[in-house]
């Protein structure tokens, strides 16, 4: 499973890395900013995407309707990342057509799992 | 020589200014200067305080009121007396026979005042009426002098009465405004702390939790121990934030509660069964006593407010001591009350409690956790199911938390006895718009 963690965080990013790579045996590519998300996804075509939503500049929502204006990166499953615990604030994303949301905090031994039950409804 | 000055005029003055009556509408002052004017028969009358620039005054066209501020030698013979001050004829009354008002404008020849008194005494002013010519106010002309005072100085105080509450109602609204703009900025203040909290609380937990796991190698073992008492403080925070937020949401009612009918007991059983680890661990037992009823709640959320109110019971509780939680009726409301007997909460301290950030004790932060959100949590919890919460508690004598909601209204039964199966069914449609049945078909 390929997978793209967008986050500018670098932090957070690491662990999610970790996460998924390590304990979840996933190949993993990192960015930092939308933009370079979007170059990424273009290129490699990942399983999905993990994306943050809070980040400067073009932010979650920005960067997921980009994916989705291109050809090329449209079809891809994005499961946001959200320190924003509300319901409200996830029931916005997924009218957005997120595939789910991991909420921060998240769990580094049980990331990967969470993600693929996520991927597999 | 200069008249006699009242004790009390410094004092007087005082109170006019600070009444700051004088600048209200003056149509009251100005028809009871008309009404002595009429009475007494005289050309010029006049309500003077003791303020030598504000008067209300009634007077004939050719008198120049600059000239009658000139009178002011009669005003204060007049306020520092306690009965009406009477010159019938001033060219007769060595007192005034060479006073400047008498002898050029306004040529005053008679006067008489009554003393502005009020409630408590104080001399305010005078209400007095002048001539140019000598007259006679006799007995019947002085009393309606100081009938007119008295309403005057009824409307005076009356003003001030009304000044007061004036500025007692701006005071208290500015206070109400300023309260909420601060409970505003406090919230937002929260809610973004706590968002950003969650960020850096990610690196920090994720990366704990590999570590502990073994993902990133075997560790020595003080080095687990370390990261052991880390990843323990890191959930702690996380708790911490989490119920910073909750209360946020709570509070400013963004969470939705999901009132059903549920029983109250089954409520109280569950959240017993989740504390009593923990109060086997102090050999504290739980007791519950009361009947099933059901109330109208969100399950999960009223379970939150009983396992809080017990955890801090058994947490208060002395060694092998006993909580008992009870069920009883109020009104339409159905309470829950848990009582421990540890040390009491004084009285002081119990109006705090259900605050943000408040502890029984501050000494306790370092010997039991939490952060003291416990029970604003509760309390908001309570109050979004219409429902109200408290405490009672003598030091030294141990506390009771209690919570009432509204009881489940029963949804009506209609009971139907077959008798006609035609009638029946034509009833059946009509009646039962899915409520339950009870038949004997």
């Amino acid at each position: 499973v390929k997978a793209l963690v967008i986050d500018d965080e670098d932090d957070v990013r690491f662990v999610a890395q970790v996460s998924l790579g390590r304990v979840g045996g996933m190949t993993v590519s990192e960015a930092s900013t939308g933009s370079e998300g979007l170059d990424i996804a273009r290129r490699e075509r990942p399983d999905f995407i993990l994306l943050d939503m809070m980040m400067p500049g073009m932010d979650g929502a920005a960067t997921f309707l980009a994916l989705r204006a291109d050809e090329a990166t449209a079809a891809i499953p994005v499961v946001f990342l959200t320190a924003k615990a509300m319901l409200s604030e996830v029931r916005r994303l997924e009218a957005l057509g997120a595939k789910g949301v991991v909420l921060k905090p998240f769990n580094p031994m049980t990331l990967a799992d969470e993600i693929r039950t996520i991927l597999a409804t | 020589m200069f008249p006699p000055v009242p004790a009390n005029e410094s004092e007087a003055l005082a109170v006019i200014d600070r009444d700051a009556v004088l600048d209200a509408p003056s149509e009251p002052f100005d028809g009871l200067v008309r009404l002595a004017a009429t009475i007494c028969r005289a050309p010029i009358a006049q309500i003077t305080l003791a303020e030598t620039t504000r008067q209300w005054m009634s007077a004939a066209p050719d008198i120049p009121a600059q000239a009658i501020a000139r009178a002011s030698s009669f005003f204060a013979r007049a306020i520092g007396g306690d009965d009406v001050f009477v010159v019938e004829d001033a060219h007769a009354d060595s007192r005034f026979a060479r006073n400047p008002c008498v002898l050029g404008e306004p040529f005053i020849r008679s006067y008489a005042g009554a003393p502005l008194v009020s409630a408590d005494g104080r001399n305010l002013g005078t209400l007095c009426v002048m001539d140019t010519k000598p007259h006679r106010f006799d007995g019947e002309r002085q009393l309606a002098l100081v009938m007119l005072a008295r309403q005057a100085m009824m409307q005076l105080e009356l003003r001030q009465q009304v000044d007061e509450l004036r500025c007692r109602e701006a005071h208290s609204q500015s206070v109400a405004a300023s309260e909420h703009e601060v409970e505003r900025m406090k919230c937002d203040f929260i809610a973004t702390v706590s968002h950003e909290l969650r960020t850096p609380l990610t690196s920090i937990h994720g990366s704990l939790g590999l570590l502990a796991s073994g993902v990133m190698g075997e560790l020595p073992r003080e080095a687990k121990v370390m990261v052991s008492v880390a990843q323990r403080n890191s959930v702690r925070l996380l708790a911490l934030v989490n119920d910073i937020l909750d209360v946020d949401k709570l509070e400013s009612g963004k969470i939705e509660m999901h009132l059903v009918p549920t029983s109250l007991m089954a409520i109280i059983e569950r959240a017993i069964e989740m504390i009593r680890p923990l109060a086997a661990q102090d050999g504290v037992s739980i007791e519950v006593t009361g009947p099933h009823a059901q109330v109208r709640g969100d399950e999960a959320r009223l379970g939150q407010v009983v396992a809080n109110f017990l955890s801090n019971a058994v947490k208060y509780s002395p060694r092998d001591g006993i909580v008992s939680v009870s069920v009883g009726a109020v009104g339409e409301m159905l309470e829950v009350r848990v009582r421990d007997r540890g040390r009491g909460i004084g009285a002081d301290l119990q109006k705090k409690l259900f605050q943000r950030f408040q502890r029984a004790d501050s000494s306790d932060a370092r010997t039991r956790p939490g952060a003291g959100l416990g029970l604003a949590i509760c309390k908001a919890i309570v109050e979004q199911h219409g429902g109200t919460i408290g405490v009672e508690s003598c030091e030294g004598e141990g506390s009771a938390f209690w919570f009432r909601v509204p009881r489940a209204v029963e949804e009506p039964a209609v009971l139907l006895i077959r008798e006609d199966a035609a009638l029946l069914d034509a009833m059946t449609a009509e009646l039962l718009a899915g409520k339950p049945v009870r038949g004997n078909a």
